[in-house]
């Protein structure tokens, strides 16, 4: 089991995913669904960043403090978050995405309700 | 009503699953992998002290290229879909505050983008926060004032030009060392300096360059008022 100080961070990120599953799920406002998407996104980085991240050690930068010691036990690893710097510019580009397509659905039914959206129902 | 009560259902079995699976998640206090080899060779062999910026320009150059492609592609749709159906949104006037702060801020804000461009080998920072940075100084000015922008031919020349330089940087290292996007064709220099590194604070200025613009057009984008 992990203990509380990995649960504080893995937690918060699964509650993100969560809220925002539930967001998309309950809201009817777009606008809201867009911001519950990039919640629910947000979640999954924290997660992944938290994959790599080791208590008391310094970020992945070297410089006169690391230098007196082993890079490898000294830094966390700097894998994922290269990897999730990936993610959030994705994750950027999908809510502009996100936005333009909402904003051009709220102007074809005169408002931000997704229950006005017939076209979509099957 | 039942909608709610459905999602809550379904979040909370998902969150269920979640919360099983965690702790099997094989997580060590110990660097495993690539990760170990970045950590203790990454200085000696790219020359960045930023190990996550020698991961994401040197090591995975390529996929950096990739995800900048990618960045291209939605930048492009939304100023595409937005040129096609513009919303012609009627500008107000901003408030004193906005009206102030947009003639006080951008210039503090461009100089810390260019920091963080520039310093992307040696500290916190990239192209790409350093890019969003600059376009927020923009974004910033668009908002304190009543213009709007035009098709925006000059930042896609930028953008075209900073995306072709990143291919022509990487074909750089074919021409020298027989290995697209080799970040040693500069030398590595004394990591910690501001000239080390290699090729990184090129890409970097490069992409920060290419971020900057597809960003502003972006939000450029939501004020063109359609029509040439």
């Amino acid at each position: 089991m992990l203990e509380l100080y990995h649960w504080s961070i893995a937690g918060t990120a699964l509650g993100l995913v969560l809220i925002g599953l539930w967001g998309v799920l309950t809201r009817r406002n777009i606008i809201r669904i867009a911001l519950a998407f990039t919640l629910a996104d947000t979640g999954v980085n924290l997660l992944l960043v938290w994959t790599g991240h080791i208590p008391d050690r310094t970020s992945p930068i070297h410089d006169s403090t690391t230098a007196a010691l082993n890079a490898t036990e000294a830094m966390v690893d700097p894998l994922p978050q290269a990897l999730v710097l990936t993610s959030i510019v994705i994750g950027v580009a999908v809510a502009a995405l996100f936005v333009v397509v909402a904003v051009l659905a709220s102007r074809r039914t005169g408002s931000a309700d997704i229950r006005r959206l017939r076209e979509l129902r099957w | 009503m039942i909608r709610s009560i459905f999602g809550l259902i379904l979040v909370l079995v998902l969150g269920a699953i979640m919360v099983a699976v965690v702790p099997d998640i094989e997580y060590s206090e110990e660097i495993h992998g690539v990760g170990l080899h970045y950590t203790s060779q990454g200085m000696q062999e790219t020359g960045s002290a930023n190990l996550v910026t020698a991961v994401i320009v040197a090591y995975r150059g390529l996929d950096t290229l990739g995800e900048v492609v990618v960045l291209f592609c939605a930048s492009t749709s939304v100023v595409l879909i937005l040129s096609l159906y513009p919303l012609s949104l009627k500008v107000s006037r901003p408030s004193f505050i906005v009206a102030q702060t947009s003639r006080l801020l951008p210039a503090p804000i461009l100089l810390l983008g260019l920091y963080l461009i520039a310093h992307s080998h040696l500290s916190p920072g990239g192209g790409f926060p350093g890019g969003a940075v600059i376009a927020s100084a923009f974004l910033l000015v668009m908002l304190g004032g009543t213009a709007v922008p035009g098709s925006s031919r000059n930042l896609a020349a930028v953008e075209s030009l900073a995306g072709l330089s990143f291919g022509l940087l990487g074909f750089w290292g074919v021409m020298k060392l027989g290995q697209f996007l080799n970040n040693l064709v500069l030398g590595t220099g004394t990591p910690g300096s501001l000239v080390s590194a290699g090729l990184i604070p090129l890409i970097s200025l490069v992409i920060g360059i290419k971020v900057a613009s597809e960003l502003s057009s972006v939000f450029a984008a939501f004020r063109y008022k359609g029509g040439h």
